[in-house]
Formats: C-alpha cells, sequence, structure tokens
C-alpha cells in the first residue's frame, strides 16, 4: 500500500539507537524515495530529533544500517555526505550577513565571490527575500525572512536530501501556514528530496507525499496522508489526528458488526479477519446530528449537552443515553444544527465511517 | 507629591553616584598631582607644577627595563592565558563529560587562594625544582591565578552560544578547522577580547605573585612597592601614574574596537526588521 513510488533515495534497516539503557531510536526500517516530501511526526519524545539526527550524521546509530543510494552512510561524517538540514532554531551564523550566510557552503568549497553572489541572489529571488537584504544583518530580519534565509542557505548546499528539524515550531499559526505551502511550492520547483520531522500531523498533512508516525522510538505507520487519515493502522494514530470519537469493542457473532462491552451493536463495512478486539474510531465530521442521521446504519440517542464553534465548522456535543464518554459531532457552519442546548437528539453515521483499530 | 518624590530620590541617586565615583578615584587622582609636583614630598596644595619627573622616567634606562619587565610578563601571559582558557571554557561550558562538575570547581579554586601565599608556595617548588626565579617564573606564576579568572570570563560567552551554530557550518561541508576559523572564534570573540584585556591588566598590576617569583628582575609595581618602603621620590607617583595611563589607555582601545565594530555593522543593515509576512 505505502510503497515508495519513485526508486528509494534512502533507506533506513534496523536503525536503533541507545542511550546507555534507554533505547531512542528502535529498529526502524524505512524507504524514502527520491524527490519524495517525506515527514516523520510523532510526539515530543518520541525519538523523531534523535532519528533526524543520525540521518544527518550528527549521531551514530548503534545498530542497522543508512544507505544513501545503495551506499552505506553510516560511518560518513555530517561535513562529508551529500545531504544538509535545517535546524529547528535555524542556527543563522549571528556575525554573517543575509548574503554571507546563504553563501556559507559556496566559501567552504571555494567558490569565487563573483559566482557565490549569483547564486545567492538567485535564490533569494527564489524564496521571495528582497535583494537589499544581501548586506543585512541575520538578527534584524523577521522570523519569516529567517526561515528563508536558513533554507536558501541549504538549499546553496545543493544538497541530494534537505533535513528538517521542526523549523516552523516557533512561528505563529498564520505565517506558519503560509510558509507550510511556500515549503511545498519549493519542494516541487526543485525536485528535491525533503525529509522533515515535526509533532504537529496537520502540517504533515498539508505538505507531505508520505507520513511516518513515530511512537516511542518506532514507527507505527507509514503512508500517504489520505492513508493515515482513513485507515490508522491504531488508535494512537487515529487519536493523534485530533479528536476522534472512541469505544472500545469487540467482534460480535455477525460478519460486519461489532459490539461494545454493554451490549451496543455498530455496523462496520467489513472486520479484518484476524481481528478479535480493539477500537472503533469513528471521525467527528463523519457524525451526523438530527435529520442527518435519519436513515443511517450506526445511530445513538443522547441530549446536546453543548455546541462550539470552530471556524468553518461547528461541533457538538452529545452525551449519550448509555453514558459513554461525550460523542463529538461536527458539521459545516452552513448547515448547522437547528435546535436548542439539552434536546433528545438521535446521532448516526454510515457503516463505511467506522474505522476498526486493533490497540 | 509623588512627583516631588521622585525628584528627591533623582537627586538622592546623583549624588550617590558622584560619591560613590569620588571615592574611587579621588586617591588615585592625589597620586597623579603628586607626580607633577616639584617637591620631592608630596603635600597639598601643590604649589610648584613640574614636569621634570616625566621627563626623567622617560630617559632612564632602569625605568624603561621596568616597563619592559612588566610588559613582557603581561604579553606572555594574556596569550597564554587565553589560548588555554579558551580550551577550559569550551570543557567547561560546552561538552558534557564524566568529572565536568569537579573541573569547574578546581579550576577556579586558586582565586581564592591569598596571592601571597600562591606566590611563596610556587617559590619553594621553583627552588625545590632547581629552577632559577625570574620575570619568566613569574609568568607562570601569574597564569595560575589568572587564567582560571579569564576561564570564567569566556566561559560567560560560551554559555550564551548555540552549539547547533557548530554543527549547521559542519553540516555544510565546513571541517573542524572551518568551523573554527567561520563560526566560533568570531562569535566567541567579544569573550576573547574582554579575557585577554581582564590577563592583561591583572598581570600588568599584579604584585604579589611577582614579589616572590621575579627573583633578580622587578616589574613596575614590585618597583613601586620598593621604593615606597625605602627611598621614596616622586618617580613613585609617576611611575604609577604611567602604568595607570597604561591601564586606562588599554580599556579604552577596546572599548573603541567594540564601538568601531558595531557601528561598521549598524552601516551594513538596510534598515529594521520588517514583519513582511504579516501582511501576506
Amino acid at each position: 500500500m505505502s510503497e515508495v513510488g519513485a526508486k528509494p533515495i534512502l533507506q533506513l534497516r534496523k536503525i536503533c539507537k541507545k542511550f546507555g539503557d534507554f533505547t531512542a531510536v528502535n529498529n526502524i526500517n524505512l524507504e524514502i524515495g527520491a524527490g519524495e516530501f517525506f515527514t516523520i511526526v510523532g510526539p515530543s519524545g518520541s525519538g523523531k530529533t534523535t532519528l533526524i539526527r543520525l540521518l544527518v550524521g550528527m549521531d551514530q546509530p548503534t545498530d542497522g544500517d543508512i544507505l544513501l543510494r545503495d551506499k552505506r552512510l553510516n560511518d560518513v561524517p555530517a561535513n562529508q555526505r551529500p545531504t544538509c538540514m535545517v535546524f529547528q532554531s535555524l542556527a543563522l551564523f549571528p556575525h554573517k550577513t543575509v548574503g554571507e550566510n546563504i553563501e556559507f557552503s559556496m566559501k567552504i568549497s571555494g567558490v569565487d565571490g563573483a559566482a557565490r553572489k549569483e547564486r545567492a541572489n538567485e535564490l533569494m529571488k527564489q524564496l521571495r527575500l528582497p535583494l537589499e537584504y544581501y548586506s543585512k544583518n541575520v538578527n534584524q530580519c523577521s522570523g519569516g525572512e529567517r526561515q528563508r534565509i536558513a533554507l536558501a542557505r541549504a538549499l546553496a548546499f545543493d544538497p541530494q536530501i534537505l533535513f528538517f528539524d521542526e523549523p516552523l515550531a516557533s512561528l505563529d499559526f498564520r505565517l506558519r501556514k503560509t510558509l507550510e505551502k511556500e515549503l511545498k511550492d519549493i519542494h516541487r520547483e526543485t525536485g528535491k528530496t525533503f525529509v522533515y520531522i515535526t509533532h504537529s500531523l496537520e502540517e504533515a498533512m498539508v505538505m507531505s507525499d508520505r507520513i511516518g508516525i513515530m511512537r516511542r522510538g518506532s514507527i507505527v505507520q507509514v503512508g500517504t496522508p489520505h492513508e493515515i487519515y482513513n485507515r490508522p493502522r491504531n488508535k494512537f494514530v487515529a487519536q493523534f489526528m485530533g479528536e476522534v470519537n472512541t469505544l472500545e469493542v469487540r467482534r460480535s457473532g455477525e460478519a460486519s458488526v461489532c459490539s461494545t462491552g454493554d451490549g451496543q451493536q455498530f455496523q462496520v463495512a467489513g472486520i479484518p479477519a484476524e481481528f478479535q478486539s480493539g477500537h472503533l474510531i469513528i471521525r467527528p465530521e463523519a457524525v451526523k446530528i438530527g435529520e442527518a442521521a435519519q436513515g443511517l446504519e450506526n445511530t445513538v440517542r443522547g441530549k446536546l449537552f453543548n455546541s462550539y464553534s470552530l471556524g468553518s465548522r461547528l461541533q457538538y456535543q452529545v452525551r449519550s443515553t448509555s453514558g459513554d464518554s461525550p460523542w463529538l459531532v461536527e458539521m459545516l457552519q452552513d448547515e448547522p444544527y437547528t435546535g436548542e442546548l439539552d434536546d433528545e437528539v438521535v446521532i448516526g453515521w454510515r457503516k463505511e465511517d467506522s474505522i476498526l483499530v486493533s490497540d | 507629591m509623588a512627583g516631588a518624590h521622585s525628584t528627591l530620590a533623582k537627586r538622592l541617586i546623583v549624588l550617590w553616584t558622584v560619591a560613590i565615583i569620588g571615592f574611587l578615584y579621588i586617591p588615585m587622582v592625589s597620586v597623579v598631582l603628586a607626580s607633577f609636583s616639584r617637591k620631592r614630598y608630596f603635600s597639598f596644595p601643590i604649589n610648584a607644577w613640574d614636569t621634570k619627573w616625566y621627563e626623567k622616567a622617560f630617559q632612564s634606562l632602569s625605568v624603561r627595563e621596568l616597563l619592559t619587565t612588566s610588559l613582557n610578563v603581561a604579553v606572555l601571559v594574556t596569550i597564554f592565558s587565553v589560548f588555554l582558557a579558551f580550551l577550559g571554557a569550551l570543557a567547561f561550558a560546552r561538552y558534557d563529560w564524566k568529572g565536568r562538575k569537579l573541573f569547574q570547581k578546581v579550576v577556579l579554586l586558586p582565586i581564592f587562594f591569598p596571592q601571597a601565599v600562591l606566590g611563596l608556595a610556587l617559590l619553594l617548588w621553583f627552588s625545590a625544582l632547581g629552577i632559577t626565579t625570574s620575570w619568566q617564573t613569574a609568568v607562570f606564576a601569574h597564569m595560575i591565578w589568572i587564567v582560571p579568572i579569564v576561564t570564567l570570563i569566556i566561559s560567560i560567552q560560551v554559555y550564551s552560544f548555540d552549539p547547533a551554530l557548530e554543527e549547521a557550518a559542519f553540516d555544510l561541508g565546513a571541517s573542524r578547522w572551518q568551523v573554527l576559523r567561520e563560526v566560533t572564534l568570531p562569535i566567541l570573540s567579544p569573550g576573547l577580547v574582554s579575557g585577554s584585556v581582564f590577563a592583561f591588566l591583572l598581570s600588568w598590576g599584579n604584585f604579589p605573585l611577582s614579589l616572590f617569583t621575579t627573583g633578580a628582575d622587578q616589574t613596575v609595581p614590585e618597583w613601586l612597592y620598593a621604593k615606597m618602603v625605602s627611598g621614596y621620590t616622586p618617580m613613585v607617583p609617576t611611575l604609577g601614574s604611567l602604568t595607570m595611563g597604561g591601564a586606562v589607555l588599554v580599556v579604552f582601545g577596546v572599548y573603541l574596537m567594540f564601538m568601531l565594530r558595531k557601528w561598521r555593522r549598524g552601516g551594513k543593515d538596510a534598515g529594521p526588521a520588517v514583519e513582511s509576512e504579516s501582511g501576506a
């Protein structure tokens, strides 16, 4: 399902990293395709920063192999790898101008001044940095400009793979959204392989061709944003995306029905053969309320407890009569539920929207 | 009422500041004044002004020798201690290693020893090893006291240095040496310069360590002390003023250098930062 489309540029084979007794990265196998935008997502402490440091060469794996175009990279120091990273802190050289920062790798490799400047100007144009910033001190640039400078500096190195260690984390929401899209545009323009790490699945969804979800040092699922969203492998992945309705369920006697501990039965599109017990996940936007819920395969009765505006959508909290944890229902802002709070309501969803996960 | 209150507070602050500056500088001013007096012994007010002691000082070979010795010691101490302290500060503030905590304490300890005791200890040690004391041994003695201080000064700069900067440079293809030259040294340079100034001035003005460890050689502070104990001439305040003048020159020179650098850097800038994206 989530195979690499292009020929893999980067292969990870049984990568482990231990710090004393603590295993930060545990047996990771992964292939990243040439030209792919691959994002590794995980909560803080999941080992994603450790993993990217292994990939860049700042640290060596305790076990396993890292292959770049079939060549073993483990023992190649970071300064001899044809890869480059945009740091979380950006790590712009504070004593150098914007131009000097961008040209750094070219200066190191002995490119002459005129050629350096030409390339720096090209990159500045591409990244929408005003050319007069060339001789400006980096400390006097804004957050967004500094992001672009860091990216220009990395691109000037002409890396085969560009790594990103959560560079947008410190920016405000709007700027982050703008830059996420810009980054995806730049990925398309340059055709380079981007490997990005973040704690935000939402951010990963916007930019990535494929996403790897990391938890406690292991990758729990790899897939396209569509696959991750629609077919989460387990409860962790499903809940990582955002608020979902979760019920503990077991296989029942019938073919496409699962049941909860208190005997409620819900229809699903199909139960995998190996499934015995696990969780039923229903996304709030798949749940309908009131008249819209009429005639759906699964229904629950309850009382409308509260409603919240989420911008483009409205969220309703329904407390079911059977006393499960509150149900979340999301409707578009322009098709709201018109009843009152404390109404007795019916909520429902199609059996295709029932997602079964094993743990 | 609040206005009157704060005016009074402001006046008191000014008064307090002036009093402190006066307290600090009046004794030194009196030394300078004494150096311009024609009389052999210092009395106030000065009736007869004269610069003959300065003329004598500049002509005197022995004064020249004293200044040369002090300068040699201070320059060598500066070079060696900044080099050692730079490496020490990285070990002190940057890298985590076994025994680092102990190192941090042990390296600072000599600062708190009485210098006379340190000097005596070194003198005993030198003679036990059969080393004849001279200005060169004084260089070593000064370093024992000065290296820890300079280490501390440079450490402050190292603490505020983001190690990711070095990693970024390394990641962009720089060798260890290029990282040092292009990133580490330039960023730590304010700390290295302040460290150098401290090293130079602390060595230049040091008396107790020199007293025990210079042997037959003599630095300016030693000579000043010897002459004050016996054989006072106005050459004492003259040379005293000259050494103070040297210190002031060094401090202001470095200050000017910093200001110039800041001004030149400011000139490179296209203007204040604009959050251009926020409008996008």
